[in-house]
Protein backbone atom coordinates (compact mmCIF):
# COMPACT_ATOMS: atom_id res chain seq x y z
CA UNK A 1 0.00 0.00 0.00
CA UNK A 2 1.34 3.22 -1.07
CA UNK A 3 1.80 6.30 1.49
CA UNK A 4 -0.33 8.86 0.20
CA UNK A 5 1.09 11.84 -0.44
CA UNK A 6 0.66 15.38 1.46
CA UNK A 7 1.02 18.98 -0.19
CA UNK A 8 4.18 20.38 1.01
CA UNK A 9 3.52 23.30 3.66
CA UNK A 10 2.82 26.57 1.95
CA UNK A 11 4.30 29.49 4.12
CA UNK A 12 1.31 31.17 5.86
CA UNK A 13 2.15 34.67 6.28
CA UNK A 14 0.73 35.67 10.06
CA UNK A 15 -1.94 38.67 10.32
CA UNK A 16 0.95 41.11 11.39
CA UNK A 17 3.00 40.39 8.53
CA UNK A 18 0.13 40.93 5.93
CA UNK A 19 -0.45 44.12 7.91
CA UNK A 20 3.19 45.42 7.18
CA UNK A 21 3.30 44.61 3.47
CA UNK A 22 -0.40 46.44 3.03
CA UNK A 23 1.16 48.99 5.52
CA UNK A 24 4.49 49.35 3.37
CA UNK A 25 2.61 50.07 -0.37
CA UNK A 26 1.09 46.45 -1.33
CA UNK A 27 -1.63 46.58 -1.33
CA UNK A 28 -2.81 43.55 -2.56
CA UNK A 29 -2.18 41.40 0.61
CA UNK A 30 -4.96 43.10 2.04
CA UNK A 31 -7.25 40.50 -0.05
CA UNK A 32 -5.52 37.30 1.44
CA UNK A 33 -6.94 39.18 4.59
CA UNK A 34 -10.13 39.47 3.31
CA UNK A 35 -10.07 36.17 2.61
CA UNK A 36 -9.29 35.06 6.05
CA UNK A 37 -12.00 37.31 8.12
CA UNK A 38 -14.84 37.36 5.70
CA UNK A 39 -16.74 34.44 7.00
CA UNK A 40 -16.61 35.14 10.83
CA UNK A 41 -17.32 39.00 10.35
CA UNK A 42 -20.36 37.83 8.09
CA UNK A 43 -21.42 35.52 10.53
CA UNK A 44 -21.13 38.30 13.38
CA UNK A 45 -22.75 40.46 11.46
CA UNK A 46 -26.16 38.53 10.56
CA UNK A 47 -26.47 38.48 14.38
CA UNK A 48 -27.45 41.84 14.72
CA UNK A 49 -29.27 42.58 11.26
CA UNK A 50 -31.28 40.43 9.57
CA UNK A 51 -31.53 42.20 6.15
CA UNK A 52 -28.90 40.71 3.66
CA UNK A 53 -27.77 43.97 2.16
CA UNK A 54 -27.50 45.69 5.67
CA UNK A 55 -25.32 42.82 6.40
CA UNK A 56 -23.40 43.16 3.39
CA UNK A 57 -22.88 47.30 3.84
CA UNK A 58 -21.84 46.79 7.37
CA UNK A 59 -19.54 44.74 6.41
CA UNK A 60 -17.78 46.33 3.84
CA UNK A 61 -17.61 49.15 6.04
CA UNK A 62 -15.63 46.87 8.28
CA UNK A 63 -13.33 46.02 5.64
CA UNK A 64 -12.67 49.66 4.11
CA UNK A 65 -12.33 51.23 7.34
CA UNK A 66 -9.91 48.72 8.58
CA UNK A 67 -7.98 49.31 5.72
CA UNK A 68 -8.13 53.29 5.93
CA UNK A 69 -7.31 52.79 9.81
CA UNK A 70 -4.06 49.86 9.41
CA UNK A 71 -1.73 52.57 9.83
CA UNK A 72 -2.38 52.99 13.25
CA UNK A 73 -2.25 49.62 14.62
CA UNK A 74 0.87 49.30 16.59
CA UNK A 75 0.73 45.81 17.35
CA UNK A 76 0.82 46.04 20.94
CA UNK A 77 -2.16 43.53 21.10
CA UNK A 78 -2.96 40.90 18.30
CA UNK A 79 -4.50 41.84 14.94
CA UNK A 80 -7.57 40.04 15.50
CA UNK A 81 -8.16 41.97 19.02
CA UNK A 82 -7.93 45.30 17.04
CA UNK A 83 -9.63 44.28 14.17
CA UNK A 84 -12.65 42.59 15.97
CA UNK A 85 -12.72 45.61 17.91
CA UNK A 86 -13.18 47.88 15.22
CA UNK A 87 -15.57 45.65 13.75
CA UNK A 88 -18.03 45.32 16.76
CA UNK A 89 -17.61 49.23 17.26
CA UNK A 90 -18.66 49.25 13.36
CA UNK A 91 -21.70 47.30 14.12
CA UNK A 92 -22.99 49.08 16.96
CA UNK A 93 -22.78 52.33 15.19
CA UNK A 94 -24.94 51.07 12.20
CA UNK A 95 -27.23 50.04 14.80
CA UNK A 96 -27.32 53.16 16.40
CA UNK A 97 -27.99 54.90 12.74
CA UNK A 98 -30.87 53.24 12.13
CA UNK A 99 -33.94 55.16 12.41
CA UNK A 100 -36.85 53.22 12.11
CA UNK A 101 -36.61 50.38 14.97
CA UNK A 102 -37.79 47.69 15.88
CA UNK A 103 -37.71 46.33 12.03
CA UNK A 104 -40.20 44.04 12.92
CA UNK A 105 -42.41 43.90 16.22
CA UNK A 106 -43.50 41.04 18.13
CA UNK A 107 -46.68 40.61 16.34
CA UNK A 108 -44.95 40.18 13.27
CA UNK A 109 -44.41 36.56 13.80
CA UNK A 110 -46.51 34.96 12.74
CA UNK A 111 -45.95 31.15 12.40
CA UNK A 112 -48.65 29.29 10.96
CA UNK A 113 -48.21 25.85 13.33
CA UNK A 114 -45.91 27.06 15.82
CA UNK A 115 -45.89 26.92 19.90
CA UNK A 116 -42.78 28.82 20.21
CA UNK A 117 -42.33 27.49 23.78
CA UNK A 118 -41.79 24.21 22.86
CA UNK A 119 -39.70 25.22 19.90
CA UNK A 120 -37.24 26.81 22.26
CA UNK A 121 -36.52 23.24 22.91
CA UNK A 122 -35.36 22.08 19.69
CA UNK A 123 -32.54 23.52 17.37
CA UNK A 124 -33.11 23.03 13.64
CA UNK A 125 -30.39 20.90 12.19
CA UNK A 126 -28.57 22.03 9.72
CA UNK A 127 -30.34 19.62 6.69
CA UNK A 128 -33.51 21.95 7.63
CA UNK A 129 -32.79 25.61 6.16
CA UNK A 130 -35.55 26.55 6.34
CA UNK A 131 -36.20 25.93 10.30
CA UNK A 132 -32.67 27.46 10.79
CA UNK A 133 -34.06 30.69 9.13
CA UNK A 134 -36.97 30.35 11.34
CA UNK A 135 -35.35 30.24 14.71
CA UNK A 136 -32.73 32.89 13.35
CA UNK A 137 -36.06 35.09 12.72
CA UNK A 138 -37.47 34.39 16.16
CA UNK A 139 -33.55 35.49 17.68
CA UNK A 140 -33.70 38.82 15.49
CA UNK A 141 -37.24 39.50 16.47
CA UNK A 142 -36.19 39.03 20.26
CA UNK A 143 -33.40 41.12 20.35
CA UNK A 144 -34.77 43.41 17.98
CA UNK A 145 -37.15 45.05 21.10
CA UNK A 146 -33.63 45.86 23.23
CA UNK A 147 -31.73 48.83 23.05
CA UNK A 148 -28.68 48.82 20.84
CA UNK A 149 -26.22 48.45 23.91
CA UNK A 150 -28.03 46.02 25.40
CA UNK A 151 -28.13 44.12 22.45
CA UNK A 152 -23.98 44.44 22.13
CA UNK A 153 -23.45 43.22 25.56
CA UNK A 154 -26.35 40.50 25.21
CA UNK A 155 -24.42 39.10 21.75
CA UNK A 156 -20.90 39.27 23.37
CA UNK A 157 -20.89 38.02 26.59
CA UNK A 158 -24.42 35.37 26.35
CA UNK A 159 -24.19 34.29 22.65
CA UNK A 160 -20.55 34.64 21.94
CA UNK A 161 -19.55 33.50 25.49
CA UNK A 162 -17.00 36.30 26.46
CA UNK A 163 -16.04 37.82 29.71
CA UNK A 164 -16.76 41.04 30.77
CA UNK A 165 -13.10 42.44 30.83
CA UNK A 166 -12.85 40.99 27.06
CA UNK A 167 -16.09 42.74 26.39
CA UNK A 168 -14.73 46.20 27.67
CA UNK A 169 -11.60 45.47 25.45
CA UNK A 170 -13.94 45.01 22.95
CA UNK A 171 -16.01 48.16 23.22
CA UNK A 172 -13.67 51.08 24.87
CA UNK A 173 -16.19 50.35 27.83
CA UNK A 174 -15.48 50.71 31.33
CA UNK A 175 -15.54 47.00 33.10
CA UNK A 176 -17.83 48.63 35.32
CA UNK A 177 -20.40 50.07 32.58
CA UNK A 178 -20.14 46.81 30.90
CA UNK A 179 -21.16 45.00 34.41
CA UNK A 180 -24.44 47.89 34.57
CA UNK A 181 -25.12 47.36 30.68
CA UNK A 182 -24.98 43.76 31.01
CA UNK A 183 -27.67 43.86 33.93
CA UNK A 184 -30.11 45.99 32.26
CA UNK A 185 -29.59 43.89 29.13
CA UNK A 186 -30.99 40.54 30.61
CA UNK A 187 -34.02 42.64 32.09
CA UNK A 188 -34.87 44.27 28.67
CA UNK A 189 -34.34 40.65 27.25
CA UNK A 190 -36.56 39.04 29.54
CA UNK A 191 -39.55 41.69 29.37
CA UNK A 192 -39.11 41.17 25.31
CA UNK A 193 -39.30 37.57 25.93
CA UNK A 194 -42.04 37.61 28.00
CA UNK A 195 -43.79 39.80 25.93
CA UNK A 196 -43.26 37.20 23.08
CA UNK A 197 -44.46 34.58 24.71
CA UNK A 198 -47.60 36.05 25.99
CA UNK A 199 -48.33 37.05 22.60
CA UNK A 200 -47.98 33.22 21.46
CA UNK A 201 -50.40 32.42 24.49
CA UNK A 202 -53.17 34.95 23.14
CA UNK A 203 -53.00 33.38 19.57
CA UNK B 1 -42.81 -27.72 3.57
CA UNK B 2 -39.37 -26.97 2.69
CA UNK B 3 -39.56 -23.52 2.88
CA UNK B 4 -41.04 -24.29 6.60
CA UNK B 5 -37.84 -26.06 7.47
CA UNK B 6 -35.28 -23.48 5.62
CA UNK B 7 -37.28 -20.82 8.01
CA UNK B 8 -36.84 -22.92 10.71
CA UNK B 9 -32.68 -23.89 10.29
CA UNK B 10 -32.91 -20.28 9.79
CA UNK B 11 -34.25 -18.94 13.15
CA UNK B 12 -32.10 -21.61 14.85
CA UNK B 13 -28.83 -20.32 13.78
CA UNK B 14 -29.82 -17.19 14.22
CA UNK B 15 -30.76 -17.64 18.05
CA UNK B 16 -27.09 -19.51 18.18
CA UNK B 17 -25.83 -16.29 17.28
CA UNK B 18 -24.63 -14.40 20.45
CA UNK B 19 -25.59 -10.78 20.57
CA UNK B 20 -22.84 -8.25 20.08
CA UNK B 21 -23.38 -5.72 23.17
CA UNK B 22 -19.73 -3.59 22.41
CA UNK B 23 -20.33 0.02 23.30
CA UNK B 24 -18.42 2.59 21.44
CA UNK B 25 -16.15 4.46 23.74
CA UNK B 26 -17.45 7.49 25.47
CA UNK B 27 -21.13 6.68 24.41
CA UNK B 28 -22.41 7.18 27.89
CA UNK B 29 -21.00 10.33 28.74
CA UNK B 30 -21.49 11.70 24.99
CA UNK B 31 -25.87 11.17 25.79
CA UNK B 32 -25.50 12.52 29.19
CA UNK B 33 -24.57 15.69 27.65
CA UNK B 34 -27.06 15.45 25.15
CA UNK B 35 -29.68 14.42 27.69
CA UNK B 36 -28.67 16.95 29.93
CA UNK B 37 -28.70 20.01 26.87
CA UNK B 38 -32.16 18.88 26.14
CA UNK B 39 -32.85 18.91 29.64
CA UNK B 40 -31.61 22.56 29.73
CA UNK B 41 -33.44 23.63 26.97
CA UNK B 42 -36.91 22.01 27.81
CA UNK B 43 -36.66 24.03 31.91
CA UNK B 44 -35.47 26.75 33.11
CA UNK B 45 -36.76 30.56 33.09
CA UNK B 46 -38.22 31.53 29.48
CA UNK B 47 -34.95 33.90 28.78
CA UNK B 48 -32.51 31.22 30.06
CA UNK B 49 -33.48 28.84 27.29
CA UNK B 50 -33.88 31.99 24.96
CA UNK B 51 -30.41 32.19 25.60
CA UNK B 52 -29.55 28.97 25.02
CA UNK B 53 -31.66 28.50 21.65
CA UNK B 54 -29.84 31.50 20.20
CA UNK B 55 -26.65 30.56 21.69
CA UNK B 56 -26.68 26.75 20.14
CA UNK B 57 -28.19 28.30 16.92
CA UNK B 58 -25.12 27.64 14.20
CA UNK B 59 -23.78 30.74 13.01
CA UNK B 60 -24.52 31.19 9.55
CA UNK B 61 -20.81 32.35 8.21
CA UNK B 62 -21.76 32.17 4.64
CA UNK B 63 -19.84 34.92 2.22
CA UNK B 64 -21.49 36.45 -1.00
CA UNK B 65 -19.80 35.00 -3.74
CA UNK B 66 -16.78 37.13 -4.62
CA UNK B 67 -17.19 39.46 -1.88
CA UNK B 68 -13.32 40.13 -1.62
CA UNK B 69 -12.59 41.36 -5.28
CA UNK B 70 -15.62 43.68 -4.66
CA UNK B 71 -13.90 45.11 -1.54
CA UNK B 72 -10.85 45.01 -3.11
CA UNK B 73 -12.45 46.94 -6.06
CA UNK B 74 -13.48 49.94 -3.64
CA UNK B 75 -10.41 50.36 -1.80
CA UNK B 76 -7.78 50.27 -5.26
CA UNK B 77 -10.82 53.41 -6.32
CA UNK B 78 -10.42 54.80 -3.08
CA UNK B 79 -6.45 54.83 -3.41
CA UNK B 80 -6.65 56.66 -7.07
CA UNK B 81 -8.45 60.18 -6.70
CA UNK B 82 -10.33 60.74 -9.74
CA UNK B 83 -8.48 64.27 -12.07
CA UNK B 84 -11.65 65.81 -11.89
CA UNK B 85 -12.34 65.74 -8.20
CA UNK B 86 -8.84 66.59 -7.56
CA UNK B 87 -8.31 69.65 -9.30
CA UNK B 88 -11.79 70.58 -7.77
CA UNK B 89 -10.57 70.24 -4.11
CA UNK B 90 -7.59 72.35 -5.23
CA UNK B 91 -9.92 74.92 -6.75
CA UNK B 92 -11.96 74.98 -3.15
CA UNK B 93 -8.80 75.41 -1.34
CA UNK B 94 -7.79 78.41 -3.72
CA UNK B 95 -10.97 80.13 -2.42
CA UNK B 96 -9.72 80.99 1.19
CA UNK B 97 -6.49 82.69 -0.17
CA UNK B 98 -7.88 84.32 -2.82
CA UNK B 99 -10.91 86.07 -0.67
CA UNK B 100 -7.72 87.07 1.45
CA UNK B 101 -5.91 88.81 -1.39
CA UNK B 102 -9.06 90.57 -2.16
CA UNK B 103 -9.72 91.70 0.91
CA UNK B 104 -6.19 93.09 1.09
CA UNK B 105 -6.95 94.64 -1.97
CA UNK B 106 -9.56 96.64 -0.92
CA UNK B 107 -8.49 98.21 2.28
CA UNK B 108 -5.43 99.06 0.44
CA UNK B 109 -7.26 101.03 -2.27
CA UNK B 110 -9.32 102.26 0.86
CA UNK B 111 -6.71 104.25 2.44
CA UNK B 112 -4.89 105.71 -0.49
CA UNK B 113 -5.70 109.66 -1.40
CA UNK B 114 -9.21 110.03 -3.06
CA UNK B 115 -7.36 112.62 -5.33
CA UNK B 116 -6.71 111.26 -9.20
CA UNK B 117 -6.75 114.00 -11.15
CA UNK B 118 -3.36 113.98 -13.57
CA UNK B 119 -1.12 117.42 -12.93
CA UNK B 120 -1.52 119.80 -16.13
CA UNK B 121 0.79 121.79 -17.79
CA UNK B 122 0.08 125.75 -19.10
CA UNK B 123 -0.56 124.95 -22.38
CA UNK B 124 -2.99 121.90 -21.34
CA UNK B 125 -4.56 124.45 -18.79
CA UNK B 126 -5.31 127.56 -21.37
CA UNK B 127 -7.09 124.22 -23.59
CA UNK B 128 -9.47 123.53 -20.61
CA UNK B 129 -10.18 127.09 -20.07
CA UNK B 130 -10.80 127.74 -23.99
CA UNK B 131 -13.10 124.11 -24.25
CA UNK B 132 -15.05 125.09 -21.08
CA UNK B 133 -15.60 128.76 -22.48
CA UNK B 134 -16.79 127.55 -25.75
CA UNK B 135 -19.40 125.05 -24.52
CA UNK B 136 -20.58 127.15 -21.93
CA UNK B 137 -23.28 128.20 -24.49
CA UNK B 138 -24.26 125.22 -25.55
CA UNK B 139 -24.31 123.81 -22.11
CA UNK B 140 -27.35 126.49 -21.57
CA UNK B 141 -28.71 125.45 -24.55
CA UNK B 142 -29.56 121.72 -23.03
CA UNK B 143 -31.07 123.32 -19.73
CA UNK B 144 -33.33 125.55 -22.13
CA UNK B 145 -34.05 122.95 -24.29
Amino acid sequence: MQATETAPETDVRTDEELVGLVVGGEVDCFEELIIRYQPRVFGMARKYFRNESDVEDVVQTIFTKTFQKLGSYRGTAPFEHWFMRLSVNTCYDALRRRRNRPEHTISDMLFEDENWQNRLGNIPSDDNPEGLEQARELVHTVLDQVSDRARIVLTLQELEGRSIREIAGITGWSESLVKVQAFRARKEMRTAVERFLMKEKRL
Amino acid sequence: MKANETEQQFLKLAKTVPTDERVPGGFAARMMARVREQHSLETGSADERFLRFARNLPANERVPYAFEKRIMARLRELLTPDPLTHWSRMLWRAVAPCLGVMLLAVLFSAGEPTDTSPIQTAGELESTDFETVMLASFDDLELTW
